[in-house]
């Protein structure tokens, strides 16, 4: 090879040595990932770095780590990067490939110089390299020798004598160096790579061979030294007989000794026993004793015995809670069973029709019959029921409950027998028959003969009681809300209220001085009204011709629902209780004032009454025998008194709907009836609130009515019925009153959803006049 | 102020001071929810309702008092013992200190239950009375299969056995059942042990299926004190019959899972001994052995004796002398299938039957080893068959189902064997747990059983001349100082009964002879009530009205409260009518169809 070939080989040296430098670590890396292939040599790939510290077998190594970084030369001349190549270049050589051979000669100079770069990397370990070389020229000088002894470098001198000094000082010349008698040693002649591939592959030795560059010669391992590079190279001891750890042999004789090491006399506690174990000797001999300690096992004692002796000594639980025990669980019926009759097993309509319940109705348990006992499976309920037994024993609150075993008869109160409470009206005697709308209100006459009723054909009709017959006729034209004789039995006025108009009416009966009493009262004179002042008056009082007997028309400005009666007969009430809407479009100003009005017959005067309201008013009633009035709101029913104009109290009823009020004849007392069907008993004198509340009809309670003489009431309502009370006031303030429900009247047809309207006594006979949807009037008698 | 201002320091009372919530117990006792569980199961304590649930609707409130109970128990600290245990023997475990482990193990921390039943069941009585469930809960998992997954041990459920096979065996002993019922759910029995009456379920002697959805945490530890307490009953009851506790058995039958038999035998043998030599307890414990097992020979070969034999003899002489300790009932029982032999087929649910059969006075066998005697046997009176067919009949015996049986205890007659001879489908199994008057609905075949009944105590037992003096007149008795006043009572209770049963039958006969139907008679009995009312003398036509009306004015004057409540009784009556009227209406369509399929 020329000079050319040389400086290109020191450029790609260089070229090598930066790689090697810039590369290191990425060659490491690449080492660790071929780490199962590169099979066991962890530092190997940088040959020239890699850390040595034993034996002579190393030069080889590093000999072979040369010669692979040759390769790697090779492989740069072939565009690829050097140190990328070492690593796996190295596993070549170590799985013997013989390519080595091939680098050797490629050129001595290579080689040469690239020993030189790796002496100098291995410059501060020159000793030991030394001795390497020694070996390795022993080896290289005669393989018979190595293989006989193995290499004890003492013994085979080198045949190179240049001592350790750079390679590459020989590059250029012929020889390598020179042999101890001084005489030079030639180069050899390098063989082609081709010729050298060819050799290495023919012989089968051929991974064994190495180039010895420092003796220019090829060394053929032995089996022996290729076992000790193995063993170098897993990191053990080169010689399998090594042993690292021996043990430890005492160079010191210490029987022999004349004098001990340490001049210390003996301490006592060599000679006295442990006071510490005594104390812990002693310390178990006393928790032996004492039984803490037990040697033995102990006995199986008995588990059970009687626990409960002889139940003799036995005391309660004292100062716990009551135990409370658990309710037993139910027993089972007779649908329970395996073989039930057959009326316990469902149809399969009916099983199917569980299907539509609710959940929690549904029946758990289906009966079902079994032909014989063996056929009965398991129940696959059977864990989870005792679960939710388990779960119910600790888990739900236990109570001690009064069970409800009372008889319903002993709920109900004592009552008076009704036997004793009679007469009272019991039986329909009579239907009075001839209207033919419904027959809206009916009022008996003071004497008792006669009762006019008004109905919603628009006519008011008057009955002998007695006999049933009708003995007067007057169509008014509009539908009638309210009839009402007069209280005072020598004159037969009859109020009618229809529509917007009240109209007083003599009935034309009585005598002839009480006729001409009615006929004086009934004149109207009609400058006296129409002058009486600017202002538009409440009510007008009109003279009324249409009628045969004399009669006077109250014109209102509203529908009037109610007439009513002062005891003397002079004052009569009136309610018109008109929608807001309507009261709203006629006086913005005074809102209810006009609501109620009493007018006063002898004089032909009417008035407001002085006080305000709250709420729509729904009936009013005088006091039997005192001056006092009272007026039913929806909700309250207001009391006042007329000589001091003032409220005197207000009775809160508590109910929804007031339909009606009535007045016991003593004045202290008054019922009041609901729409919702609920009647309440005041006792005026007890309390605002009600002395009792009978929940009686179903529907709405029309009216109410109190017996003149007799201690009996009554209410009526939608549901075609109507209750007769008996209603015992006494005189004795301590007593309450005795409420007994007598009967209850039926009879009624319902027509239109409204059942008996209005309901009124007979003033002197326990008798009932029921006035009903169906256009009849009912008397019932006793 | 605020209306419920409280001054600060001062103490709380009512509700809040006597209630706490489930956690805040468990606060207090420094346990965990577990542990609180256990020990409330344990010590029997329950939730009690406050009035006023101050922490809201959704709390279990429990009282402040059994809070404390609990705290104060040794129970609370030997938990957490276990606990610490527990733990110590983890950590050597994952430390794999082997040595320490194993000292560990052997000295697990245990704990016993019988004090905290004397606690809770303080007299020997009140445990009988707690007795059902315990009963229930041991003879289902003595029929559960063991589960490691669930801690279910195959040590307990053999203990479950026993204890139940130990119960049984005491309850047939001293014919003790009353009532047995075989129902889809299972066998009900019932006993009536020292006036007390005991009701439990044993599951059908097949597979059980383990649920998932079941916390059989909580359920053993329920098993755990009712095994102690089943344990310290029957340690009772045994020694109340001198008889030692626990038996030994005689391994072989054991082998043959022939337990409840063994113990009978065990029983009786024991009962025999001790009888025959009066109280001698105090025998040395060697002989008392050899002495047991030597009894036990004799009674097996009693047992292979024929009746005539000086070993039964003996038996009835005892019989004899402890009749006098028993009560009416009890010899009764006793006597039911007196002077029967039975013989079980290989088909037959055994175990019920070994147990039900003794307890009423009969003998019985099976086919298999360690039976007393063999189906050739020619003194088998009756051989319980559940099979359609018999191959090969002796004439000599009464091949019978095992319902037969179970209506002959509940009924305590010996009925008729034509409804209940093989291949035939039996009568309905009527369950002896209910009143059928108060109930309102008589299945026919009660009604036959009555019949029977009334019969069988008219001829077999007619009234002796002084009971029927008793009953006569007890004040008169009474007055004299001949009986007591409880005993008057009974009398008096006695003679109601006869009384009302007479009159109802005399009733059934003249319908009968009427051939009423029953809706006529609904109308006779509406009419009576109604006439009864107080609108008796008005005989206005209709009465149904007036019978309302007479109720609703009834009403009208009650109070709120109280309608309410006539209104809810009056709704339960009208459901209970209408069950009724449902099995009136099927039964019906039954005989109707059958009389169809008839033609």
């Amino acid at each position: 090879m020329g000079a050319a070939g040389k400086k290109e080989k020191t450029t790609k040296k260089k070229e090598a040595k930066d790689a090697r430098g810039l590369k290191h670590e990425e060659a490491e890396e690449r080492v660790m990932e071929e780490a199962p292939r590169a099979r066991s040599e962890p530092e190997a790939p940088d040959g020239g770095g890699s850390p040595v510290d034993s034996g002579s077998d190393y030069e080889d190594y590093s000999e072979d780590g040369d010669s692979d970084f040759e390769l790697s030369e090779e492989d740069l001349e072939s565009g690829e990067e050097g140190a990328a190549g070492s690593g796996s270049d190295q596993d070549d050589s170590e799985d013997g490939n013989s390519e080595e051979f091939e680098l050797s000669e490629s050129g001595g100079s290579d080689s040469q110089e690239h020993k030189g770069f790796v002496k100098t990397s291995n410059k501060g370990k020159s000793i030991i390299n030394h001795a390497q070389d020694d070996s390795g020229s022993e080896i290289s000088e005669s393989d018979q020798r190595a293989e006989e002894s193995d290499s004890s470098e003492d013994e085979v001198p080198s045949r190179n004598t240049i001592g350790d000094v750079p390679l590459e000082w020989y590059r250029d010349e012929e020889h390598i160096g020179y042999d101890v008698k001084g005489k030079k040693i030639k180069k050899k002649e390098r063989q082609d790579k081709l010729d050298s591939f060819l050799a290495s592959a023919d012989d089968s030795k051929n991974w064994r061979k190495i180039h010895d560059e420092y003796n220019d010669e090829v060394v053929e391992l032995t089996k022996d030294e290729t076992r000790l590079i193995r063993r170098m190279l897993k990191g053990k001891a080169p010689h399998a007989g090594f042993d690292p750890y021996p043990d430890y042999v005492d160079f010191f004789k210490w029987d022999d000794a004349k004098h001990p090491l340490s001049n210390a006399p003996e301490p006592k506690r060599r000679f006295i026993p442990s006071k510490w174990e005594a104390k812990k000797v002693a310390k178990y001999v006393r928790a032996i004793r004492e039984g803490l300690i037990k040697l033995d096992k102990p006995k199986e004692e008995p588990r059970f015995y009687n626990l409960w002796g002889d139940d003799l000594n036995s005391k309660d639980r004292a100062g716990h809670l009551a135990y409370i025990p658990a309710p037993k669980p139910k027993l089972p019926g007779h649908e329970v069973s395996y073989n039930p009759s057959l009326e316990y097993i469902p149809t399969q309509e009916e099983i199917n029709s569980y299907e539509l319940m609710y959940e929690e109705d549904r029946p758990k348990f289906i009966p079902r019959r079994y032909t014989s006992f063996k056929s009965v499976p398991a129940y696959e309920n059977a864990v989870n029921e005792s679960f939710e037994r388990c779960m119910d024993l600790y888990m739900s609150y236990r109570a001690w409950k009064k069970r409800l075993n009372i008889d319903p008869e002993s709920l109900k109160p004592k009552l008076p027998n009704r036997k004793d409470l009679k007469p009272y009206p019991v039986t329909c005697y009579l239907e009075y028959r001839g209207h033919e709308g419904a027959v809206v209100s009916i009022s008996t006459e003071a004497s008792g003969q006669w009762i006019a009723s008004g109905s919603a054909d628009g006519t008011v009709r008057i009955w002998e009681v007695e006999t049933g017959r009708c003995c007067g006729v007057w169509s008014i034209g509009e539908s009638v809300q309210c009839v009402s004789w007069s209280p005072l039995s020598e004159l037969p006025i009859l109020a009618v209220a229809a529509g917007q108009d009240v109209l007083l009416l003599n009935t034309g009966l009585g005598n002839e001085e009480d006729q001409k009493k009615i006929k004086d009262l009934l004149q109207v004179e009609i400058s006296g009204t129409a002058g009486d002042s600017d202002e538009q008056p409440l009510v007008s009082w009109l003279q009324d011709d249409r009628h045969k007997h004399e009669a006077i028309r109250l014109r209102h400005f509203k529908t009037v629902t109610s007439v009513e009666w002062h005891r003397k007969g002079d004052y009569l009430s009136t309610v018109t209780p008109a929608d807001i809407l309507v009261v709203w479009y006629f006086m913005t100003m005074h809102l209810f004032d006009g609501a109620i009005l009493i007018h006063q017959l002898s004089k032909k005067l009417t008035q407001k009454i002085p006080f305000k309201l709250h709420g729509l008013p729904v009936t009013s009633v005088f006091h039997p025998s005192r001056s006092i009035f009272f007026v039913s709101t929806k909700k309250n029913v207001r009391v006042y008194d007329l000589l001091k104009q003032k409220l005197v109290k207000k009775l809160e009823t508590g109910l929804r709907e007031v339909s009606s009020i009535a007045i016991h004849p003593q004045g202290d007392n008054l019922i009041v009836g609901s729409r919702e069907g609920k009647l309440c008993w005041f006792d005026m004198d007890l309390s605002s609130q009600p002395y009792k509340t009978l929940q009686c009809h179903s529907k709405d309670i029309t009216n109410v009515a109190f017996h003149r003489s007799y201690p009996l009431f009554a209410s009526c309502s939608d549901d075609c019925t109507a209750y007769v009370f008996h209603g015992m006031v006494y005189s004795d303030l301590n007593q309450n009153p005795l409420i007994v429900p007598l009967e209850i009247l039926r009879g009624h047809v319902s027509s239109n959803g409204r059942g008996v309207m209005d309901c009124k006594f007979h003033p002197r006979q326990p008798w009932l006049f029921t006035a009903g949807a169906d256009s009849v009037v009912r008397l019932y008698c006793h | 102020m605020p209306k419920h201002y409280r001054p600060a320091g001062k103490k709380k009372e009512g509700n809040v001071a006597k209630y706490v919530t489930r956690s805040q117990a468990v606060k207090l006792l420094q346990v965990s929810l577990v542990t609180f569980r256990r020990l409330c199961i344990l010590k029997g304590v329950f939730p009690r309702e406050p009035k006023k649930k101050v922490k809201g609707n959704h709390h279990t409130y429990y009282h402040l008092k059994d809070i404390l109970f609990v705290k104060h128990d040794p129970l609370l600290e030997k938990f957490r013992e276990m606990r610490t245990y527990e733990k110590k023997l983890k950590k050597a475990q994952a430390k794999r200190n082997k040595d320490l482990y194993e000292r560990l193990r052997t000295r697990k921390p245990t704990y016993t239950l019988d004090r905290l039943i004397l606690e809770r069941y303080p007299k020997f009585v009140d445990a009988l009375r707690d007795l059902d469930d315990c009963l229930s809960m041991v003879h289902l998992f003595a029929a559960l299969p063991a589960l490691e997954r669930e801690n279910i041990e195959v040590k307990r459920i053999h203990n479950c056995r026993k204890l139940s096979h130990e119960w049984q065996a005491y309850i047939a002993r001293t014919h003790k059942l009353r009532k047995v019922f075989i129902s889809v759910k299972g066998i009900y029995y019932q006993a009536e042990v020292d006036g007390q009456k005991i009701t439990w379920l044993t599951p059908h002697a097949l597979q059980q299926v383990l649920p998932d959805d079941v916390d059989y945490s909580v359920m053993l530890t329920f098993l755990e004190f009712y095994e102690t307490l089943l344990a310290f009953t029957n340690f009772k009851l045994y020694h109340s019959i001198n008889v030692k506790y626990p038996p030994i058995l005689d391994p072989q039958l054991e082998a043959l899972a022939e337990e409840l038999y063994a113990l009978s035998r065990y029983l009786d043998a024991n009962t025999r001994s001790s009888r025959a030599s009066g109280s001698d307890q105090v025998e040395g414990q060697e002989n008392e052995k050899q002495h047991d097992e030597s009894d036990l020979r004799l009674a097996q070969l009693q047992h292979q004796l024929p009746h005539n034999e000086p070993g039964a003899l003996m038996h009835l002489v005892e019989d004899a002398a402890g009749e006098d300790e028993d009560d009416e009932d009890t010899k009764d029982c006793k006597n039911l299938f007196k002077d029967m032999k039975f013989f079980l087929g290989r088909e037959v649910p055994r175990e019920s039957l070994l147990f039900v059969i003794p307890a009423f006075g009969g003998i019985v066998s099976w086919e298999g080893d360690g039976a007393p005697y063999r189906e050739a046997d020619q003194s088998i009176t009756h051989q319980i068959v559940d099979r359609p067919t018999q191959g090969h009949i002796f004439l000599s015996r009464e091949y019978i189902q095992p319902q037969w049986i179970y209506d002959c205890v509940n009924a305590r007659v010996i009925l008729p064997t034509e409804g209940y001879l093989v291949g035939r489908v039996p009568p309905p199994h009527l369950s002896p747990f209910v009143n059928n008057e108060a109930e309102g609905y008589m299945p026919e075949y009660a009604e036959t059983i009555k019949r029977l009944q009334a019969a069988a105590r008219n001829e077999v037992l007619p009234m002796p001349g002084t009971g029927q003096e008793d009953l006569e007149d007890p004040q008169r008795l009474l007055v004299e100082g001949i009986i007591d006043r409880t005993e008057a009572k009974e009398a008096t209770e006695k003679k109601r009964k006869m009384e009302t049963l007479k009159e109802q039958y005399h009733d059934e006969l003249k319908m009968e002879i009427e051939g009423a139907t029953y809706s006529s008679m609904i109308n006779r009995n509406t009419e009576s009530n109604a006439a009864s009312g107080e609108a008796r003398e008005e005989s206005v036509p209709d009465l149904e009205q007036t019978a309302e009306d007479g109720a609703n004015m009834a009403k009208i004057v009650m109070s709120r409260k109280k309608r309410r409540l006539l209104e809810a009784i009056e709704i339960g009556k009208k459901r209970k009518q209408a069950n009724v009227d449902l099995l009136k209406e099927r039964k019906k369509k039954n005989e109707a169809g059958q009389t169809s399929k008839a033609k």
